[in-house]
């Protein structure tokens, strides 16, 4: 009898547990991409680079990663929904670095001016036309 | 008299030759939301670049997939793995026409209601789409908004039986891009 409460025991706190676990999983929020270290530190015109010459490579290499941007601000779009983007010169007139910035982050987009040369952490999603980071944060002004 | 004519012609041809024909976005937002009652799953990509020629009506739409941002990192982990296949998979397209051009005036204020046709690739599959929506032309702006549904089977997007009642059969999406005069 006391062996069949242990083994009841034991498996209540399991199941609370597994439970437990699964709301943990569930209710998960995304890493937030500031408090992450940067898996690559490198400048805007060497991402585009290595997109342009070889973009699967530059998908495996790159996708998903958190990178550290080094460029110069070309242009800077904040809309009524405080959804900032910074564009930085890719050293190709085609393909830019375009960096969308988590929505708390506006006011400091706010300050940077074009011409600037700024650092910049976010997650590379990819390339369409430009090199593509979302999630971003401004790391450094130059 | 001749002069005032001369000027007014002068003019006209100043402002045709300075209208610009294409617009860009590059920071465009498509969201989507395919959830139930009983949860819910919504995403939103911010970059979505998008292109169109006011004098053909052609216009493009693409982002990339791992663009997509949610409320929860189980939810961006299966939207990517099971159901998108991103890696496989990396962008979505959709390459159209504006069907009713003679009805949108691109440079005079006001909102347009529009209709596109076209063909829309999901996870690799192409179909052809058409949606409404409309264009909000504000001086040297103009804004595309739209809401359409897209049918998940219609793109071999398989929803697991397991979860089948948390997840919708279609995805309702909603465009909304900024454009900007092609420099």
């Amino acid at each position: 009898m006391k062996k069949l409460k242990k083994i009841l025991g034991v498996l209540v706190i399991m199941v609370l547990v597994a439970t437990g676990f699964g709301f943990y999983l569930y209710t998960k929020k995304p890493a937030d991409v500031r408090t992450l270290t940067s898996n690559y530190q490198l400048t805007a015109t060497t991402l585009v680079a290595a997109f342009n010459a070889d973009e699967k490579l530059a998908n495996v290499k790159y996708l998903d990663q958190v990178i550290d941007v080094k460029g110069i601000v070309t242009d800077i779009k904040i809309d009524s929904a405080k959804q900032a983007t910074i564009f930085l010169d890719g050293g190709d007139p085609l393909a830019a670095v375009t960096c969308s910035f988590y929505n708390e982050e506006a006011a400091a987009v706010k300050t940077i001016k074009p011409g600037e040369e700024v650092i910049i952490k976010g997650k590379c999603t990819g390339k369409l036309m430009d090199v593509v980071l979302n999630k971003c944060s401004i790391q450094k002004k130059l | 008299m001749k002069k005032t004519i001369i000027a007014i012609t002068a003019l006209f041809l100043l402002q045709t030759s300075f209208a610009q024909k294409r617009f860009i976005t590059k920071t465009g937002n498509i969201s989507f939301s395919a959830g139930t009652a009983l949860e819910d799953i919504d995403g939103v990509n911010k970059s979505v670049t998008s292109l169109f020629d006011m004098a053909t009506g052609e216009i493009v739409f693409t982002l990339l997939i791992k663009g997509y941002e949610f409320k929860s990192s189980l939810l961006q982990e299966h939207f990517n793995e099971n159901y998108m296949e991103s890696d496989k998979f990396p962008k979505s397209t959709f390459k159209g026409k504006i069907t009713n051009l003679d009805k949108i005036n691109f440079l005079k204020d006001g909102l347009y209601p529009a209709t596109i046709k076209g063909t829309l690739e999901i996870h690799g599959v192409t179909n052809n789409v058409e949606a409404t929506g409309n264009f909000k032309v504000s001086g040297e702006a103009v804004t595309s908004t739209s809401d359409f549904v897209v049918l998940l089977e219609d793109y071999k997007i398989t929803i697991p039986s397991l979860v089948k009642d948390k997840i919708a059969k279609t995805a309702k999406i909603k465009v909304n891009c900024n454009y900007a005069a092609l420099k």
